[in-house]
């Protein structure tokens, strides 16, 4: 994490506590999910392997998946202060923030208004990842997209956002404009062009790492001499990365959401531990429709390209998902089907980068009482991986992966 | 209710006036009934009476104002319950009350007393499609419509200004306003000459839980 992370975590830490005082009192959130599972399939990636799961065969049935504590507090009229810690038991960094921001949304009495917010957060890309600590309240398992921008994609910057909320104005058109600034996302693309996309619910944390398989194009000295490892949020080129994002609802019945994503990273900057800048670029396009018999419609489609050194990897990356859920009671139904492909178009045949692959994910979720939750869920995905085989792996993959949950929750959903 | 404690307090200085009913009914320009239709009697000729001391409610269930549309007598207070988990912040701008709320779940804010006829459009500022109306009058003698559009006020015998408004209603406020002069029975049946505003129920029925983050 680069100085002014550090700094910015600092100062938010600092302006939460000195308003402990604050006659307003804060407002809590959090969840732990735990329970039983069992994967099929390659190693996991987070034991460096080549498998996209979180979970490798062998690991214990019995895990703890989430562990999130939310905390927000108002200064005034128009400031708050929202902080998201998170705790594992698996990879690198085991506690630490996912999210930390300073959000600033004034009165205002125009039917066109703005606020923004600063510090370290996601983008409001995705429409499945809606519950406290960007959790999906469908599944477990967050799509091939979102399982990335979790992984590595993370704002330490600046988001400004013009809004007009439809109802104020008499019109069933919701609109909202946003524009991001940034430093510090500069390795984002390194995973998907080596690892391939994952399907998992581990976001990387504010100083984590996340590991790979050693694949040998890329950890040789004579190769593109990487770590079998990333650290995401790193600032390596000096550049400001951007994007620009729009909002349009009809009513709260459906709801469209795109953006452009550029992390102007100049490619052929490194630092010292060997990581690049990787020059990535995507378009997301969110959309959610909510049924009137009660089906909620949600899906995804992303398009990018990412490029590190001297063309030395270059690759394109196409991913959808379309998913289903339906409450019945208590309980609610999801089902997600979804593919995903990256093909590589650079001068280093010696490290192929295309992968590609489809998944289903069935979930079932009931709630218990207004704190404990249980619910189960499967998936089942194929992938194919051009550089698994040079650690002796068969480059096509199938994996299962079934899980057993328990939820408890405070503070409101 | 009303008329007991007006009894109370000119009884002994004229004779009580007879009871009336007053029915108003409102019709859109296809004939339709509007549902929700505010109709108000101030009485011309005689006293207003006093304003109650209950505070009336306008609560926050389900990320809505419930009721959609309150109607209080100048003077009023209103509390602002919070029946939800999560926090609110009530804010208006409007000429007839400005003010700002912030609602924490659990925490009883002070009601907020509307001093001033007219129409209070409240939203808030976390859950930009929340709306809600205080409508202020300065008479006791008021009720919305049912889903007949009809309205029924059992008020005193007498000479009144009734007016109508809803949201919704674009006609003329000259043309929404009639003197009339109440005795058993009286009714007027009211047809609006322009479309109304564009129904935004819409934003009220949202049944999932998880919406935006």
């Amino acid at each position: 994490m680069t100085t002014k992370c550090r700094l910015i975590f600092a100062g938010l830490a600092l302006l939460l506590s000195s308003l402990v005082a604050n006659v307003q009192a804060a407002e809590w959130q959090g969840l732990i999910q735990l329970g039983a599972q069992h994967s099929t399939g390659d190693t996991s990636f987070i034991d460096s392997g080549t498998g996209l799961l979180r979970y490798s065969e062998d690991d214990n049935p019995l895990q703890l998946y989430q562990a999130v504590l939310n905390v927000r507090q108002d200064i005034g009229s128009a400031w708050s202060v929202d902080i998201t810690a998170n705790g594992y038991t698996d990879g690198d960094q085991k506690l630490g923030l996912t999210q930390a921001q300073l959000e600033y949304k004034p009165l205002m009495a125009g039917p066109v208004k703005w606020r923004g917010r600063a510090g370290f957060f996601y983008p409001r890309m995705s429409l499945e990842n809606v519950d406290v600590g960007w959790l999906s309240p469908y599944t477990y398992t967050n799509s091939y997209i979102n399982s990335w921008i979790g992984e590595e994609l993370r704002i330490p910057g600046l988001e400004l956002t013009l809004y007009r909320p439809g109802r104020a104005v008499r019109s069933p058109w919701s609109w909202e404009l946003h524009v991001g600034a940034y430093r510090g996302n500069d390795p984002l693309g390194t995973v998907i062009s080596w690892r391939g996309f994952g399907l998992h619910d581990r976001q990387t944390l504010n100083n984590d790492r996340l590991n790979f398989a050693p694949y040998p194009s890329v950890t040789s000295y004579y190769g593109l001499w990487h770590p079998a490892w990333v650290e995401p949020f790193h600032e390596i080129d000096g550049r400001t990365g951007f994007y620009v994002g729009a909002h349009l609802a009809y009513f709260n019945q459906s709801e469209l959401r795109y953006y452009y994503y550029d992390n102007n990273a100049n490619p052929n900057a490194v630092n010292d531990q060997r990581l690049y800048a990787w020059d990535t670029r995507f378009h997301s396009l969110a959309w959610q429709h909510d049924f009137s018999n009660g089906t909620r419609l949600i899906g995804q489609w992303m398009s990018g390209s990412t490029l590190m050194g001297q063309r030395y990897v270059y690759a394109d990356f196409d991913s959808v998902y379309i998913m289903l859920t339906q409450r019945f009671g208590d309980g609610r139904l999801s089902v997600r089907w979804e593919r995903v492909e990256v093909d590589e178009d650079d001068v280093r045949p010696d490290d192929p980068n295309d992968s590609d692959g489809h998944a289903w994910t069935l979930a079932w979720r009931q709630d218990i009482s207004e704190h404990w939750q249980w619910g189960v869920e499967w998936q089942h995905n194929t992938s194919r991986a051009a550089n698994r085989p040079m650690l002796d792996v068969s480059s096509q993959q199938d994996s299962n992966a079934a899980r057993l949950t328990v939820q408890y929750r405070i503070g409101a959903q | 209710m009303m008329w007991r404690v007006l009894s109370s307090i000119f009884g002994v200085l004229a004779l009580p006036a007879a009871a009336a009913t007053l029915s108003v009914q409102v019709l859109d320009n296809q004939g339709v009934p509007l549902p929700q239709a505010v109709v108000y009697a101030t009485p011309l000729d005689t006293p207003r009476p006093d304003t109650p001391a209950a505070p009336a409610v306008m609560d926050q269930i389900d990320k809505q104002f419930v009721p959609h549309i309150l109607v209080v007598q100048r003077g009023s207070e209103v509390a602002f319950p919070n029946s939800d988990s999560i926090k609110h912040h009530v804010y208006s701008f409007s000429p007839a009350k400005t003010f700002e709320l912030r609602l924490y779940s659990g925490t009883d804010a002070a009601p907020v007393a509307f001093d001033q006829h007219g129409t209070v459009e409240m939203g808030c500022n976390i859950h930009d499609w929340m709306l809600g109306y205080v409508k202020v009058v300065d008479t006791p003698y008021f009720a919305k419509a049912d889903r007949q559009g009809s309205v029924t006020l059992d008020i005193p015998a007498g000479r009144y200004q009734v007016n109508l408004w809803h949201p919704r209603i674009q006609d003329n406020e000259e043309t929404l306003v009639r003197t009339l002069d109440v005795t058993d029975s009286s009714q007027w049946t009211h047809t609006l000459s322009e479309d109304l505003l564009r129904d935004l129920s819409g934003y009220e029925k949202t049944t999932e839980t998880f919406n935006d983050y």
